[in-house]
């Protein structure tokens, strides 16, 4: 079927061969225009400041400087995707260091050097918030508080037999795409635009482009070919750049180029938000929870972007794998004084399923029992037990089997039983073994997000071009669509080319994001091929009614088959798809269609905080197991088994490397990657120096994937969604530190906050090693560790704040 | 006799550049003026690799043509890269015809793009240079098998495999697919280099080049220049009058005019792999007026010294000639990955360490020369050389003299030079073998990353007391130190745990480090306590392994 190498679970990606030859094209490698200007902009030097004045005359002298711009200049300068609450031009008041304040445009970098350094700025610096606590002490909040509750908790809570209750402190992360924000924009008559964008949401760039700039919608067009990486980054966040290069391209009719270098990106852009958690959880001797309270605060930074939905996702992804009978779940979002945090792979739901599977932990350390036990014995059942705390039912629930079916081909019982040898002999090192598993919501909680409209052309001579809102940022979209289309009409993959994504060909498209691309882009392709194929079916029935070979025309007979198409009836009689597409043509029958997808059957109300918000559910379980150095807290991670259930693969071996790397990211944001802050609120490790993300070293030598081969009815090709669900599996990376902890923490449950650094490693080991004598000096420094209050029978995880070395 | 233009070639094509066009990095050069755009551009400070080229220089010894070894393009200034043949991605692609659509994919791109090696591909190009250097470079000739990998031997081969991609991050893949695409690749499969370049005929136009002095200047006119079909990335013209316009960079091909040239110029900046030069110069605007580049020096002996240099040295009278096993001389233009060859063998501590030493891009390029000159209390080969009592050969107009490691630094990035002096050798004394030898590096990540804390430790234990130590720390202070208060208080004591955590809180308690972005004061204070017991137990268990 097709020449392609299939072998490896599905077609190669799409522009695998472009990747390794250095010829795939990202915006920077767009030719220069002759007169094309570079543009950039200068920021506010503090977290938060009043600007009394602003002298741009020395700036605007410096040779090749062509213009400079500030809010002045905008139609608009508020937007932001859920509340209007941001500006992309600071004009009184600063509210996180790097924030726009002037776009420069000059012929060459070096110019607008020079210009950044002679801009003259007067601005009062004013008090910021710098962490959550010190946002809430001030009533820092973004949005209103969002609510889930169940059952009656507090009823719950008094009958418990036990109660624990502990605060979880989880640093951000860096997207770390490889290629930074980038746009570039060409100008063209009459206000038009064309955009080329870095950008997992060319719609909400061109929407944000032309509210700024005081143009309609259709004066803009937004073109992206593909990303150097997104997830999540590219979201929101790159409307900035392309307002800026856009303003420069209007104004001076020159096209304007914007690439951030990596330490701005990283310095200026918003990451995946903090959450400090505050829960309580009552359960019962085995360990099954009766009660879940808990409060969650998400870090927003200065605007809300899309805080609002990622603290939805994170309330709603607090059960994870377990049911939760009795719940009351707040989430607030706490205003500071940093770049808008925003999407990142997960959405907040890696931030509420961290805090449970925290939870089991410390359960099974308080009660002493194998943690897996712990887990087991909540998860959601299949006839019972199977409601989430939101009244969804789960439907063809796989938790159970891909708890038990991991836990035998992983060895699990053998191996526990060998770390709690290794950790009752080893005087040097300290094991950990954890079993996690992920549940995770496909569809946009947000419901009118959930549809997509796709554009399929067949040419005369067969070659077929596809065009979806889809954006391709590595995950392999693009390839998952060319084989739909493809095996829609029965034809190589090679006749198929999926087009760059332009607002021009879709409209009104959703962005690239919650793991929903294929789902509903693949879905509104299959649509348009099936209207195309139909009226095809139609000329070709007609066509071969007329061979009198003695069957009438009907279409439903006609069959598409490699390439060829035939009357079931009669097989031998065939016809090439090319040839059939000239016949189509000649007999004046439309060779294009544009399909529409809507996700059926989902509906959420935040207002009673029930509702189906999800079409599915993306299972997975994953074993991971560790060793700690007892000296210095270096972490290594040393062995990892991955299940999952992701439907009927449309292309498994891109499934696979989404699995991977996602769980790579997941373990990362856990372990080593920690945002460091000066105490001014500037981000210090703003380059791959001194922000680690996983080397290729962090693989471990032992890294299996395993998958269910199940069909998911509701989705397109049986398959489901896998870009984000895989990385919550990484959580089982930290919950093995927290487990080989408590080896060490006796009768106190093991505290251990996110990322789990060697130094937050060390800190923790200290403290249990030895015990009060390891209390270092100095009661405002990270190594203070918090006491153990006693709440009900016997020590409970309860820790004090520790917020300020989250941020430091 | 001296030239006023570079002259290099990239993937077989011959570029000749003078003026200001010499000061950018190569990644500029080839991207906004050569439109070869394969070579990705993320960091611009060498710790992410999508920029990873081949740099080819002339052979010294065995057959004539160009050693290719992978670094870091962003951090490649061009002046850097005088007489050498450089390969991009565009350069390995299995074809060199300017028709794309006729180029077949060398053989690491074809188990890329069958593994699923490549997602978003920004980080792809890099990978692929990183893996045709393993067919490519003199370095890599027997480090695999070539034939395809056999199974039995895979586990081995995987860490040499992982080894010569450390230097290149990926956000996609989490490497799984990468590495199978690596294991799998046939490496025996690529074309000879010599047969898609003329690399005979390369190096004979370039062979007379190489024998005379470069000088160039920023204003110089450059021939052949890059032609800029954008606006420059790094450098734009500036007006003839700033002081700037003054920059100049000057090549030697000898020792001697480097000494002469310093003599007269003795406040430039000496550029040798620019591993952290170039840094300075892409993120902290270090513009300095008078560049020299010691890339052809030439200065490449690795080679333990017998008696009559030793005689010669003068290590003898700062009394050094008579330890142990013999003193090894390492000249300026030793690369780390050259020297962590050599120490495999010889020191298998000191190779752990430089084994984890920043990148192979980074090893390749920068020297233990440049690592001693950078001075930075976070250097990773200095406390090996502190505790092995290297010396530093400093060469001038006026000779040569020898200084030792514990003299060298004054101070924060201060050193005993004098005005005119540059690094010419280290001689290291080489452990003995009644000496156990331990070297520490606690960094956020194991590889490729600079340390948070470092340790070396030299014992000789004898009937259950500590008969010697010789303890050093770096990242505890302004520079690498010797720890004398917790040698004396450790000698003659007896080898128990006991013993080293009593060292290790004396060590803690006479320490003062610093709360910086990688780590705080407390957690280097707790890493300088604790790692003398970590030391007591290898110890501990390692002579139990011997019993």
């Amino acid at each position: 079927m097709s020449a392609q190498s299939k072998d490896k679970g599905g077609l190669n990606h799409d522009s695998a061969r472009s990747h390794v030859s250095g010829r795939s094209i990202y915006i920077d490698d767009m030719p220069w225009q002759k007169n094309e200007l570079v543009v950039d902009y200068f920021g506010s030097p503090v977290a938060h400041g009043k600007i009394k004045s602003l002298d741009l005359s020395l700036a605007k002298a410096v040779p090749g400087v062509v213009a400079l711009y500030t809010a002045a200049d905008l139609h608009h300068n508020k937007f932001g995707p859920i509340l209007q609450d941001e500006v992309l031009l600071a004009e009184e008041q600063t509210e996180f260091i790097g924030q726009p304040i002037v776009v420069i445009a000059a012929e060459s970098y070096e110019s607008i050097k020079q210009a950044k350094k002679l801009i003259k700025l007067d601005i009062e610096e004013l008090q910021p918030l710098l962490n959550v606590d010190d946002a809430i002490a001030a009533g820092a909040f973004i949005d209103r508080e969002y609510v889930i509750e169940r059952g009656d908790v507090a009823q719950a809570f008094s009958v418990a037999e036990h109660i624990l209750e502990g605060r979880l402190v989880m640093g951000g992360a860096d997207h770390f795409y490889l290629e930074s924000q980038s746009c570039l924009v060409y100008p063209g008559e009459n206000k038009q635009l064309v955009v080329h964008s870095s950008t997992q949401a060319p719609t909400e760039v061109q929407h944000v482009v032309a509210h700024l700039l005081g143009l309609n919608m259709n004066q803009v067009v937004v073109i992206v070919k593909r990303m150097g990486g997104g997830f999540g980054g590219k979201e929101c966040q790159a409307t900035h750049p392309a307002v800026m290069a856009a303003l420069v391209a209007l104004r001076t009719g020159r096209p304007a180029r914007l690439v951030m270098n990596k330490d701005d990106d990283m310095m200026y852009t918003g990451k995946r938000h903090p959450f400090q958690n505050d829960y309580k959880v009552a359960f019962d001797g085995e360990g099954r929870i009766l009660a879940l309270e808990a409060r969650l605060y998400a870090d927003g930074g200065a605007y809300n972007d899309l805080s609002t939905a990622v603290l939805g996702r994170a309330l709603t992804h607090i059960d994870n794998a377990y049911y939760l009978p009795n719940v009351s779940v707040k989430g607030r979002i706490a205003k500071t004084n940093f770049p808008p945090n925003t999407a990142f792979r997960g959405f907040g739901g890696p931030q509420g399923v961290l805090t449970i599977e925290c939870i089991m932990e410390e359960i099974a350390a308080y009660l002493k029992v194998d943690p897996f036990k712990v887990r087991r014995v909540n998860c959601y059942g299949i006839e019972e037990r199977n409601t989430t705390h939101y009244g969804q039912l789960l439907e063809n629930n796989s938790l159970p089997e891909l708890f038990d079916r991991l836990a035998q081909s992983s060895d699990y019982e053998k191996r526990l039983a060998a770390v709690q040898e290794f950790n009752r002999n080893s005087k040097t090192h300290l094991k950990g073994l954890s079993l996690t598993a992920v549940k995770f919501g496909i569809s946009f909680t947000n419901k009118f997000l959930n549809q997509a409209n796709a554009l399929v052309n067949i040419y005369l001579d067969g070659s077929v071009q596809v065009s979806t809102g889809a954006t391709e940022m590595g995950q392999g979209v693009n390839t998952n669509i060319k084989a739909i289309v493809a095996d829609e009409f029965a034809i190589d993959y090679e006749r198929v080319i999926v087009m760059a994504t332009s607002t021009e060909k879709n409209n009104n498209t959703s962005a690239t994001a919650a793991s929903s691309a294929t789902d509903l882009n693949g879905s509104a392709a299959q649509l348009a091929c099936r209207a195309i194929k139909g009226r095809m079916q139609q000329v070709a029935a007609d066509y071969f009614a007329t061979q009198e070979v003695g069957i009438g025309a009907y279409p439903e007979r006609i069959r598409f088959q490699d390439g060829m198409v035939f009357d079931e009836r009669k097989p031998h009689l065939k016809l090439s798809f090319d040839d059939l597409v000239g016949h189509c043509y000649r007999s004046r029958v439309s060779l294009g269609e544009r399909g529409h997808y809507a996700t059926p059957s989902i509906s959420f109300d935040w207002s009673k905080g029930k509702g189906t918000p999800f079409l599915y559910y993306t299972n997975g379980t994953a074993v991971s197991e560790v060793t700690i150095d007892r000296f210095t807290g270096a972490l290594k991670l040393d062995r990892v088994d991955i299940l999952m259930d992701i439907g009927k693969s449309i292309n498994e071996g891109l499934n696979r490397g989404q699995i991977a790397g996602a769980f790579f990211q997941g373990m990362g944001w856990l372990t080593m990657e920690e945002l460091r802050y000066s105490t001014k609120g500037a981000l210090l490790s703003h380059s791959p120096t001194t922000y680690k993300i996983p080397g290729i070293f962090d693989l471990p030598e032992h890294f299996k994937i395993d998958l269910l081969d199940r069909e998911n009815k509701v989705n397109v090709r049986g398959s489901k969604a896998v870009g984000e669900p895989p990385l919550l599996l990484g959580i089982s990376v930290w919950t093995a530190v927290k487990h080989a902890l408590s080896f060490l923490s006796g009768e106190n449950i093991p505290v251990l906050n996110s990322p789990a650094s060697g130094e937050e490693i060390l800190q923790r080991l200290t403290h249990y090693l030895e015990g009060a004598e390891g209390g270092l000096p100095s009661s405002d420094s990270a190594w203070g560790v918090g006491g153990s209050v006693l709440l009900r029978g016997r020590s409970t995880s309860r820790v004090k704040s520790k917020v300020s070395e989250a941020r430091r | 006799m001296s030239r006023a233009n570079l002259v290099f070639y990239i993937n077989g094509k011959k570029h000749e550049v003078g003026g200001q066009a010499a000061f950018q990095p190569l990644t500029d050069y080839l991207r906004y003026g050569q439109s070869l755009c394969g070579t990705k551009v993320v960091c611009a400070e060498g710790d992410c690799g999508a920029c990873t080229v081949l740099v080819g220089r002339a052979r010294t010894v065995g057959a004539p043509g160009f050693s290719y070894v992978p670094v870091n393009g962003c951090i490649q200034y061009l002046y850097q890269l005088d007489g050498c043949h450089i390969l991009t991605v565009e350069g390995v692609t299995g074809c060199q015809s300017d028709d794309a659509a006729a180029c077949r994919l060398n053989p690491a791109q074809e188990a890329m793009v069958v593994e699923n090696g490549s997602q978003c591909g920004f980080c792809t190009p890099g990978f692929i240079m990183s893996l045709s250097a393993l067919a490519y470079c003199d370095y890599y000739k027997d480090y695999i098998g070539k034939d395809s990998l056999a199974e039995d031997s895979l586990a081995n081969q995987t860490d040499s495999l992982k080894s010569a991609l450390t230097g290149n991050l990926c956000r996609c893949t989490g490497y799984e697919a990468i590495v199978q695409a690596a294991v799998s690749a046939r490496y025996e499969q690529f074309q000879a280099l010599s047969q898609v370049y003329d690399e005979q005929a390369i190096l004979k136009d370039l062979e007379p080049l190489l024998s005379v002095d470069v000088s160039v200047q920023w204003q110089d006119p450059g021939q052949s220049g890059p032609v800029k079909s954008g606006p420059a990335k790094s450098e734009p013209d500036q007006a003839a009058t700033t002081p700037l316009s003054q920059r100049q960079v000057f090549i030697p091909s000898s020792v001697a005019s480097l000494c002469s040239y310093l003599a007269e110029n003795p406040d430039a900046v000496l550029v040798s792999g620019g591993t952290d030069v170039s840094v300075n110069m892409n993120k902290r605007e270090f513009k300095p007026l008078k560049l020299v580049s010691t890339a052809r020096l030439g200065l490449d002996q690795l080679k333990q010294l017998d008696k009559d240099e030793l005689e010669k040295s003068g290590l003898v009278k700062l009394g050094l000639g008579k330890l142990g096993s013999g003193i090894l001389k390492v000249g300026a233009s030793v690369s780390l990955a050259q020297l962590e060859d050599y120490m495999k063998e010889a020191c298998s501590e000191f190779y752990k360490i430089l084994w984890v030493f920043g990148s192979p891009q980074i090893r390749h390029a920068g020297t233990l020369a440049g690592n001693i000159a950078n001075g930075s209390p976070i250097a990773d080969s200095v406390p090996f050389l502190m505790l092995a009592q290297a010396s530093i050969e400093a060469t001038s107009a006026q000779g040569t003299r020898l200084v030792p490691m514990s003299e060298f630094y004054l101070g924060y990035k201060k050193l005993a030079l004098k005005p005119g002096e540059f690094i010419s050798a280290v001689y290291i004394p080489m452990p003995v073998a009644q000496e156990k030898i331990k070297l520490y590096k606690v960094s956020r990540r194991e590889h490729l990353d600079i340390s948070s804390f470092t340790a070396a430790f030299a014992l000789q234990i004898e009937s259950g007391l500590i008969k010697q130590i010789r303890v050093v720390m770096g990242g505890m202070a302004a520079t690498v130190m010797r720890l004398g208060e917790v040698e004396n208080f450790l000698i003659g004591k007896p080898f128990k745990l006991e013993t080293f955590k009593q060292a290790g809180k004396l060590a803690a308690s006479s320490l003062a480090p610093l709360t910086d972005v990688r780590g705080s004061r407390e957690y280097r204070l707790k890493l300088a306590e604790n790692i003398f017991s970590k030391l007591y137990h290898e110890i501990e268990e390692e002579s139990l392994v011997k019993k």
